[in-house]
């Protein structure tokens, strides 16, 4: 008899551990796709902000060939080359507004606010993103994840190689 | 900040009538929040239940347990987490704000009882403990529900890395600047003086390294005097002053905030010689703000607080010689000091409520993407969900 209580608490307790397990895992798949949503929002912002830059007066013709071009891919870019196409585009922003020249104008300078605004923006969302990567990544090399298969069908999330000091 | 109004919740994990840091940003951050229009709610110990801003609801009452070289006032156990149930349950809020969810309080206990859109804040820096590795692997899949992490500083980031291998973004403390901006200048708090303001009775704040290096100081400078503000029984220090410069000290109790920011003004040097147990240095931010050249011990947090020396002198902490070499240096060149004191108080204006409460916003923002409010998570489980049961 005794032999049987102890059993069913230990089935009871690991039939317990592994449904939190899995709500555990769940959260964290949860948590990669909104800091993903949320990162993915600002760089569209970013890159449409890019876009009106290009078409202000703060752009001379070759900056803006460049930087719309560089807009343009990082919005069309597939998954695989996302952060590369980003990184070009942090690239043209660099090159353009690093060379100090002064900009006049309420729309200039509004937009170089907001672009200043989204770019701290992101930062934040990158750390968050690859936080939550990292953190669901450790979590599912662990055995019970593995062996009991509680990620499902959810595919493995990628680490972003965004360089948040390129921004 | 946008127009959307929030209900947000906040939990201090300490006595709300203890002084302390982490209990003076809660209430500046709630009273900014509630200034901007938004629901806050602080759940909080409380020892005095009838004398709480109507903000905040009280956990119980806190029990007193050694931490951190201090004694903390926290709260735990099962009547304390049924409060934070219940808080949670009616509170229906957008997003919970956490404070030192690692702590033994009713911030972890909020960690583990909620679901969705959580923050939470770092405070603390603490030396590598063994005890917390320990710790760690309990700890982890509670800190892993938080959708964002905040550290203080840069000592609580890298604390924060080590015990629980997880990062998080630095959102510095928040000041009040602009009540530190115009302080008068009072001829009785002027001349060759350094101030002190704290709890000088804990030795981690370092007056006995100032009382070892005011002799040497003395014999430099004559006219100097020391002038020490913040509660505490003065009885105990005068007693360990050499009898020979006691004339030079003036203890002037607790202080108003005017008064503070008169202080910072007047005084020729503000000197804070902590040993350590500080994680941000609020008080440094402050006296910057106030137009004050500060001298600080070179603990991580003052570190990098001041711009490794940039914004205020640092000396070696504990070293009494150090530290009257740099006061020296400073009381004789007033050009030095008046530059130093100038960058400094420019540079205090990022710790402002309206810059730092602006980033803490937008980490809310953050947060708040994909999420559906707050609730409890014995909600979701599955088999409630299966049962129909709701959450009591």
């Amino acid at each position: 008899m005794e032999k049987f209580f102890f059993f069913a608490f230990v089935v009871i307790f690991a039939i317990w551990y592994l449904s939190y397990s899995a709500t555990r895992l769940d959260r964290l798949h949860h948590r990669v796709e909104t800091s993903w949503a949320n990162l993915d929002g600002l760089l569209q912002r970013r890159a449409a902000v890019a876009l009106e830059i290009a078409k202000s007066d703060i752009a001379d013709p070759a900056s803006a060939l460049l930087l719309t071009a560089a807009a343009h891919q990082a919005r069309e870019a597939q998954m695989q080359t996302r952060s590369q196409a980003e990184s070009g585009l942090s690239g043209a922003l660099g090159l353009l507004l690093n060379d100090g020249h002064l900009v006049d104008g309420f729309i200039e300078k509004d937009l170089l606010r907001e672009l200043s605004e989204l770019t701290d923006k992101i930062r934040v969302a990158i750390a968050l993103h690859v936080d939550a990567v990292t953190r669901t990544q450790m979590v599912r090399k662990k055995p019970v994840f593995r062996i009991f298969r509680l990620a499902g069908s959810a595919p493995l999330p990628v680490t972003y190689e965004f360089e948040a000091d390129v921004l | 900040m946008t127009l959307q109004k929030l209900r947000i919740g906040l939990v201090c994990p300490y006595g709300w009538d203890t002084p302390g840091g982490v209990q003076n940003h809660v209430r500046d951050l709630a009273e900014y929040l509630i200034a901007k229009g938004h629901y806050v709610s602080v759940l909080a110990p409380v020892i005095d239940e009838s004398a709480i801003p109507d903000y905040v609801v009280s956990a119980g009452k806190p029990i007193s347990i050694p931490y951190n070289g201090a004694v903390a006032r926290v709260l735990f156990g099962p009547i304390a987490f049924s409060r934070v149930r219940n808080w949670i349950s009616n509170g229906g809020f957008d997003l919970l704000h956490l404070h030192e969810p690692a702590i033994p309080s009713i911030s972890l206990l909020a960690c583990w009882a909620a679901e969705g859109p959580l923050v939470g804040t770092f405070h603390a820096a603490a030396k590598r403990q063994k005890a917390i590795f320990a710790i760690g692997p309990i700890l982890e899949p509670v800190i892993e529900k938080l959708t964002a992490r905040i550290a203080v500083s840069e000592a609580a980031r890298s604390t924060l890395t080590e015990h629980l291998e997880t990062d998080a973004v630095v959102v510095p403390n928040g000041i009040y600047a602009d009540r530190y901006r115009d302080g008068e200048l009072r001829a009785e708090w002027g001349g060759n003086t350094l101030g002190f303001i704290g709890r000088f009775e804990e030795p981690r704040k370092g007056l006995s390294v100032l009382l070892e290096a005011l002799p040497i100081i003395a014999r430099f400078a004559p006219d100097v005097r020391v002038l020490v503000a913040g509660p505490g029984d003065s009885k105990d220090v005068e007693d360990q002053i050499d009898p020979q410069l006691r004339h030079r000290f003036e203890f002037l109790g607790k202080i108003t905030e005017k008064e503070k920011a008169d202080f910072l003004s007047s005084v020729a040097l503000y000197i804070a010689p902590n040993t350590g147990g500080e994680s941000f240095g609020i008080i440094l931010a402050e006296a910057l703000a106030g137009g004050a050249a500060v001298v600080a011990s070179d603990i991580p947090a003052f570190d990098s607080l001041l711009g490794n020396g940039e914004y205020g002198a640092l000396f070696e902490s504990e070293n009494p010689q150090e530290l009257a070499k740099v006061v020296i240096d400073l009381l004789r060149d007033s050009e030095k000091r008046k530059s130093l004191a100038q960058s400094g108080k420019a540079y205090a204006q990022r710790f402002d409520w309206d810059v730092v409460a602006e980033d803490i916003y937008s980490i809310y923002e953050m947060a708040l993407v994909g999420g559906k409010g707050v609730t409890l998570s014995s909600e979701n489980r599955a088999w409630n969900r299966f049962l129909g049961r709701e959450g009591n």
